[in-house]
């Protein structure tokens, strides 16, 4: 019965995410959230919608509270984070897989020769693919340049006797310029990919849970489907 | 002895008469012939102590004034010569809101009332300057009129009879400079603190209250004309304002820095001036003021930047590189999000059909 078994995968879970990535992605996901509603407050206070975000934050000081108080978060999760793959077997190995190979690649241009009809076969992505790895490393790169512009902001009064004046000015224009593409890549790919995309709208809950289908899982994720398949565990 | 005196000067004015300034049948005449064309006219107001109670008509017939009679102010005058001192007038006879004889009338008079000096005035503070001190009293000229105290290149003197070493400090200054240079449009003293409405300036209605220090600026030093002329760079208030001590002095903060925080405020000198705040070699000294570990550093940059303008130099180019980049992937995002639409529509009516 081939129908039913397919049936019955579909209602049965496995927990893809550990409750470790959850609450490392929750803290990241408060944090950002924070910091982008805060950020954008003084990007745009020249307009309509910065003003209501900075009333709505409590005052022009107190955005600037939440915004640091919300940075110590964000750099206490990317610390705990780079404890995490570097002490934890367990984070170590999911490290080892998120690290960037020729494949990711050929599975990108193939995904596109796909969606185009180039292609018959969909190419097979294993646990993370080119889309997790570029979602990983581009925040990666961007928590990186977001901390040290935002160091030297923050503690300006410091850096005063460090560095030259022009160097506090690039900062700024850094610092608006990587949170507007946060915003960017977080929205146009980040959501796209896991909320809004058809079978996943309005909202994917894995986030919460951990939880995907094991349809789901073989569909996205085959060589991850198989290899948990072969160790027995469905 | 009045009537001796009058009479002397009755004979002498016949004697002389092409020589004065005033003819028989001006109606001003008998105050002036009885007592106040004589330039040894005084009273003792205290032992000692006289005051001059000459009146120089000539100038009189040359102010704005001239076609009015003595008595027109004095109206406590009723006989002449008047038998009491008459009481001290004031501006606001004539001009208040409504008057018959078509005295100008403006909201200044009230606007003084609120003022620094109108405060001091109304407290009796006897240095306290009232409209005479700067206007003048039988010489009140129009401020368009070159030889009058409120004739803008005569502003500054006007209000350094009471503020002499403001008056020193500022004719050192550029716009000190430039006035004695016959710059007119050069700043005067009202052009910032204003003059009848002149409030100090932790008083938010004040033109120099933290927050409207860089728009009292802005009034002179974003017009492009004025500034090409004088060859001042014209985007340094916008980009004050764009900047986070504008931003941050807009939402109130007001210890943030303002203009007049470095660029000192009656003294301002040009950066190339090495006794300017701003020279490159008291910067240090200038920002330290709020920023304790300022050094030489803070000089090596370029101030009032606007990050969408080439004369930014470096941060224009991260600004574009940034403006680019998010374009870019906007562009590349909203191409690979079509992409996968089309690819699962493709695939599922391919599935569908099959």
């Amino acid at each position: 019965m081939p129908n039913e078994k397919k049936e019955l995968r579909e209602e049965r879970t496995i927990e893809r995410i550990n409750l470790q990535l959850r609450i490392q992605h929750f803290a990241l996901m408060v944090s950002v959230t924070l910091l982008i509603l805060t950020g954008f407050a003084l990007l745009y206070q020249d307009s309509a919608f910065g003003r209501f975000l900075i009333a709505l934050e409590g005052g022009f000081e107190a955005r600037g509270l939440i915004h640091r108080v919300a940075a110590g978060l964000l750099m206490a999760t990317a610390f705990y984070h780079l404890l995490y793959i570097l002490f934890s077997r367990q984070g170590h190995e999911e490290f080892m897989q998120l690290l960037v190979t020729a494949q990711d690649f050929k599975d990108y241009g193939a995904s596109l020769l796909y969606d185009l009809g180039l292609r018959a076969q969909k190419p097979q992505l294993d646990r993370y693919s080119y889309r997790e790895k570029f979602q990983y490393w581009a925040f990666a790169l961007f928590v990186v340049i977001m901390i040290i512009s935002g160091f030297i902001l923050w503690f300006h009064d410091w850096f005063f006797g460090l560095l030259p004046k022009w160097a506090f000015d690039v900062a700024i224009a850094v610092h608006s310029g990587t949170g507007t593409l946060i915003f960017v890549v977080l929205t146009l790919w980040h959501f796209y990919l896991v909320h809004l995309s058809p079978g996943r709208f309005p909202i994917d809950w894995s986030f919460w849970d951990g939880k995907i289908s094991e349809k789901q899982l073989q569909e996205e994720h085959p060589l991850e489907y198989q290899r948990l398949k072969e160790k027995g565990m469905l | 002895m009045r009537q001796l005196i009058a009479l002397g000067i009755a004979l002498f004015s016949l004697g002389l008469g092409s020589e004065l300034s005033y003819s028989q049948r001006d109606p001003n005449a008998r105050c002036l012939l009885e007592c106040h064309a004589n330039p040894e006219l005084k009273r003792e107001i205290a032992p000692g102590q006289f005051k001059s109670l000459y009146v120089n008509y000539e100038q009189f017939k040359a102010s704005v004034h001239k076609d009015k009679l003595c008595v027109d102010c004095h109206t406590d005058a009723t006989a002449i010569p008047h038998q009491r001192r008459p009481e001290q007038i004031h501006c606001l006879q004539c001009h208040y809101q409504g008057n018959v004889v078509g005295a100008p009338v403006s909201e200044r008079p009230e606007k003084y009332k609120e003022s620094v000096h109108g405060k001091a005035s109304a407290r009796g503070d006897p240095n306290a300057p009232d409209c005479k001190n700067c206007h003048t009293v039988h010489d009140v000229r129009a401020h368009t009129d070159p030889i009058s105290p409120v004739y803008r290149a005569n502003i500054p003197k006007t209000c350094g009879s009471c503020h002499i070493e403001i008056y020193t400090e500022y004719l050192e200054s550029v716009h000190g400079q430039a006035l004695r240079n016959n710059i007119l449009e050069s700043a005067v003293c009202s052009d910032c603190h204003r003059e009848h409405d002149l409030f100090p300036p932790d008083d938010p209605r004040s033109s120099l209250y933290p927050q409207n220090v860089a728009n009292t600026c802005a009034h002179c030093h974003t017009d492009v004309k004025i500034m090409e002329r004088r060859g001042v760079p014209v985007k340094q208030v916008e980009a004050f304002k764009k900047s986070f001590h504008g931003i941050a002095i807009e939402f109130g903060i007001l210890r943030s820095a303002n203009c007049i925080s470095c660029h000192d405020y009656h003294k301002i000198l040009s950066s190339r001036d090495p006794r300017s705040p701003i020279h490159p070699l008291n910067l240090a000294k200038t920002c330290g003021q709020c920023h304790p570990n300022a050094s030489d550093n803070v000089a090596r940059g370029r101030f009032h930047i606007i990050p969408s303008d080439p004369d930014a130099g470096i941060v224009f180019w991260v600004y574009e590189f940034y403006r680019w980049l998010t374009i870019v992937m906007t562009a590349g995002f909203i191409f690979y999000i079509l992409l996968d639409l089309y690819g699962r529509w493709r695939h599922a009516r391919k599935g569908s059909h099959g």
